[in-house]
């Protein structure tokens, strides 16, 4: 409750007079003196009471009056939720959340989550409601809280689960909003194979930000097996193949792999596939046709969850492109590593065109890719135009060196150069944490040889992904995406006076990675990941269209936009200008791995939601923010005006007393 | 309640005479206006007038002695009036603290202070010895009768002085008067009275058998005889400063019966003790007062 006018409080202050008015009436009674009590007889004590008790009942009443008063003007209001139906007493919103990510999909596991749900459904009381939310990439809201239980089985019936990871912590934030506007007590009923690999790093995120009851509907049914190509990705210096068949079951097992080149069959092998392990399997370079090539490679037999049995990969066949060194000195070993690296790469085609500065002659769009091996050299005139060749859909590869050691923030990407001790010489640190899931860093190995003796240390702002750290947590690979281009940081130099990256044997593989990450439709293989967005912008088309898997024509994200979310497994086709590029678009790794939560962390997990059939506000009825003010003026009024009736009879009586008339 | 109206233009009502400086002045104003009246009264004895001789005695005025008569007969005889009797007079005046009770200008004590002067002008005049006790609970004036020049004065101050005091013991008065009075004589003791009646009776008795003529003024406020309380009040003894809560439903109803109940018990004590009572409201002229007063000495006398 509140005051919509608390100033009018200042009348209470009145309450003073009465209260005064009765201490000076009892501080001087009605006091006489006689002769002579000789024939005097007191009064009745309980007329003498009935008087007192009367006189404090009167300033009471009298209070009050005024009490009341004051508070009608200040117009007290209590917050209550326009819509109506808040309040009955037991009614519940059951609130089932169907997981609808890919591993939903395994055997028989999204019928049992809609017999779950509608086992939900045939419990929910008469007062209850029930909502349907669908989880996937997405929270999609299927209709609305309703009682109708026809309704929802028909909507339950549409409901099918998606490819996509589901990530538990991501789905409670999501969750938040319905429990915040919800008009009644919410069960939170999640139906889910409650898979180990979708818990967040923090087990308290799991916890409803606002007080709901977690039932928790487990569909696994006994232990699941699964294989999967978890990884396939082509060498870009030597165009072979690799696979990387993973296995989720008890038992070991020999698999089938096919590989196949724009719908043929080129190869197959058995591979023996240990329990719970992976095993590598190998194809040659395959011999590419002109363009963009469907590849494609399987394990068979197909398992219960088909859609992980499958991967895919789209190369392109190579052609000559050059790149631009930026360096100090054409002959330093900086430039000399980079480009010996870049040419190596037969199937990228490369040719390393290495200059000192200035630019401009040729200009910077001649080049796929621009390599600069000290940032630290570059004036603000060359800064600015890497960066706008950049903005302007342009790639570069960034690296440091004994220039950049006076910079406090580095040119073109202005990213803030923390105080940086390690600038000084140390002893050496070896490479730590490597995201593997980069398509930079893919099937890069023995990167952990190289020993770092310095780097520039980088204050990774929000849109900054890092790479790759040293052991010391200093960033050593970051990418930033900068307009319609992209830009790769390496915080130390490319020669071999900060590391002995380039005489290691991952410094080709990783120039290779970050070449054709760089290069990203027009390089060696092309990958996107499952619900990422394309944009055709990205792949030097204008006004190009792009068709899904299926053949269909995919439509933009949104009015104006060339967007398109990548929600489907396969290839995707981006065809203008009398040309075409394509992207593979792979199963998340993670769903295949159907482990589900073991049962202590489950029931930890409904511990961090209310008790069953513990009374929870309705969150809704206490926001502020979607409640309106109702007053309660009107009540008080009615109050006021009893009060003085009573204040009018028990003065008449408190008079009548002083009288001295019999009562 | 006030009784102004009714007063003849001769007599001056006591709310007149509490406006006089002069307590000599207030008696003689009194007894001179009722004097004024008596003409054609049926009383007499208050005139020159000449009413028999009788033989000297020992004690009295030589003043009064005939020398006409002794000159032709040798023998001393003294030449007497209608009214005089040559008797004594002791005024016992009540200044206890009650006394000082009044609803109007005029107290109780201030009535009585008229009353005990008046009367006392009213004796000398008529050549009879006056004395004066004033009392609450303890004897606080006290003149002996007599007749002597300037007795009278010092009787009226001694009665000025009179102030409220504190309680009020009747039996203290009644004994001093039995230690130092002897003689037969009239007794006035004006008070209000707020005793045990049979402890009253017990005092006057004696005085009774001693041969004294008691008469008693029970002075009493009209707000005591009929007393009117508006609201409920907390009721303070001015003698003894208790308290007590009274409503006016009683004030109105039962107090005046026990009030009535005692006037009538001190009438009928009075009587008992062979004495007379005399109820007097403070409000009533001091003329209806005298009256009783000249009916009690012409019975007595």
């Amino acid at each position: 409750m509140s005051l919509l006018a608390p100033a009018f409080l200042l009348g209470l202050l009145a309450v003073g007079l009465p209260w005064w008015l009765h201490r000076l009436s009892s501080d001087n009674p009605n006091k006489q003196k006689f002769s002579s009590l000789m024939f005097l007889e007191p009064g009745e004590p309980r007329r003498v009471l009935a008087k007192k008790v009367q006189y404090l009942l009167l300033l009471a009443l009298r209070v009050g009056v005024l009490v009341l008063l004051a508070l009608a003007f200040a117009e007290p209001a209590i917050w209550r939720t326009p819509q109506a139906g808040g309040d009955a007493d037991g009614a519940r919103l059951h609130l089932i959340v169907l997981d609808g990510s890919a591993s939903m999909g395994y055997g028989d596991r999204w019928d049992r989550a809609r017999a779950a749900a509608n086992d939900v459904l045939d419990d929910i009381g008469a007062e209850d409601r029930a909502q349907i939310v669908l989880a996937g990439r997405q929270f999609e809201v299927l209709g609305p809280a309703t009682a109708d239980v026809a309704s929802l089985r028909q909507t339950l019936n549409t409901a099918e689960p998606g490819l996509f990871r589901l990530e538990y912590g991501q789905l409670m934030r999501s969750i938040d909003g319905l429990i915040r506007t919800a008009e009644l007590p919410v069960v939170l009923d999640l139906v889910t194979d409650v898979q180990a690999t979708g818990l967040p790093t923090r087990f308290g995120e799991l916890a409803p930000r606002r007080p709901a009851e977690i039932v928790l509907h487990d569909v696994t049914d006994g232990a699941a097996e699964n294989w999967t190509v978890d990884s396939f990705g082509a060498s870009t210096v030597t165009g072979e193949l690799t696979a990387s068949i993973r296995s989720f079951a008890a038992d070991d097992a020999t698999r089938t792999v096919t590989l196949s080149q724009n719908g043929r069959e080129v190869g197959e092998q058995e591979v023996a596939v240990p329990a719970g392990g992976r095993a590598e399997v190998a194809f040659p370079a395959l011999d590419l046709a002109r363009g963009s090539n469907r590849v494609e490679v399987a394990v068979s037999p197909a398992d219960d969850l088909v859609a992980d049995d499958r991967r895919y990969l789209a190369i392109k066949r190579p052609e000559p492109r050059k790149v631009l060194v930026l360096a100090q000195n054409v002959e330093g070993r900086g430039p000399l590593f980079t480009s010996a690296a870049l040419e190596t790469l037969t199937t990228l085609a490369l040719t390393a065109d290495v200059r000192t500065t200035p630019l401009g002659d040729p200009p910077l769009l001649d080049y796929s890719f621009v390599v600069v091996t000290d940032v630290g050299l570059l004036d603000a005139a060359q800064a600015k135009a890497i960066q706008d060749y950049v903005e302007g859909g342009g790639r570069a590869l960034l690296a440091t060196g004994p220039r950049s050691g006076g910079l406090t923030t580095l040119p073109i990407t202005g990213q803030a150069l923390r105080t940086n001790p390690q600038m000084g010489a140390r002893a050496g640190v070896a490479i730590g944490e490597v995201d593997a899931t980069h398509p930079v860093l893919r099937g890069v190995e023995e990167l952990r040889a190289a020993n770092f003796t310095r780097s520039v240390n980088v204050e990774p702002a929000e849109a900054d992904r890092v790479l790759m750290s040293l052991a010391d947590g200093t960033p050593l690979l970051l990418e930033r995406t900068m307009g319609a281009g992209r830009v790769l940081l390496f915080t130390s130099s490319l020669d071999r006076e900060w590391n002995d990256l380039p005489v290691q044997p991952a410094f080709v593989p990783l120039m290779a990675g970050i070449a054709n990450h760089l290069l990203g439709g027009a390089g060696f293989t092309s990958e996107a990941d499952l619900g990422s967005t394309l944009a055709s912008r990205a792949l030097g088309f204008a006004g190009a269209q792009i068709f899904d898997p299926r053949g269909g024509a995919a439509l933009g994200l949104g009015a104006g936009s060339e967007d398109v979310l990548l929600d489907q497994v396969g290839f995707y086709e981006v065809v203008g200008g009398g040309t075409s590029e394509l992207v593979a678009v792979n199963f998340d790794a993670r769903e295949s791995d159907l482990k589900p939560v073991d049962a202590t962390t489950l029931e930890r997990w409904r511990g961090l939601g209310v008790r069953p059939g513990e009374q929870v506000t309705p969150v809704a009825a206490a926001a502020e923010t979607d409640s309106v003010p109702s007053s309660i003026g009107p009540w008080l009024v009615t109050v006021l005006l009893l009060l003085v009736v009573m204040e009018s009879l028990v003065g008449n009586w408190h008079l009548r007393i002083r009288r001295g008339v019999a009562a | 309640m006030a009784a102004g109206s009714a007063i003849p233009q001769h007599l001056l009502a006591p709310e007149t005479l509490a406006g006089l400086a002069n307590l000599d002045l207030v008696a003689r104003a009194v007894v001179n206006g009722f004097l004024t009246g008596m003409h054609r009264s049926p009383f007499f004895g208050f005139s020159q007038e000449f009413a028999e001789y009788r033989a000297y005695a020992e004690g009295d005025d030589p003043r009064f002695v005939d020398w006409n008569v002794y000159a032709r007969t040798d023998r001393t005889y003294i030449k007497r009036y209608i009214g005089e009797t040559n008797t004594r007079l002791v005024i016992l005046l009540d200044a206890s603290a009650s006394m000082g009770f009044g609803s109007g200008k005029v107290t109780k004590l201030l009535y009585g202070k008229f009353l005990a002067a008046t009367l006392a002008y009213l004796a000398a005049r008529q050549h009879d010895a006056v004395g004066l006790i004033v009392f609450d609970d303890k004897i606080r004036e006290h003149r002996r009768a007599s007749t002597r020049g300037g007795r009278l004065s010092g009787v009226l101050h001694a009665i000025d002085r009179a102030e409220p005091g504190t309680g009020t013991d009747l039996k203290v008065p009644f004994e001093r008067f039995h230690e130092v009075e002897h003689g037969r004589g009239l007794v006035a003791v004006i008070s209000d009275f707020y005793c045990d009646p049979d402890a009253l009776l017990k005092s006057v008795q004696p005085l009774a058998y001693q041969g004294q003529d008691v008469i008693l003024f029970q002075l009493l406020d009209p707000q005591e005889l009929k007393p009117v309380l508006k609201e409920s009040a907390l009721i303070e003894d001015m003698e003894s400063g208790q308290t007590m809560e009274v409503s006016p439903i009683y004030m109105s109803s039962k107090y005046r019966e026990r009030i009535d109940a005692h006037v009538e018990l001190m009438h009928k004590s009075a009587l008992r003790a062979g004495a007379d009572h005399r109820l007097v409201n403070i409000t009533e002229p001091l003329d209806s007062v005298l009256r009783s007063y000249l009916l009690f000495r012409q019975r007595r006398g």
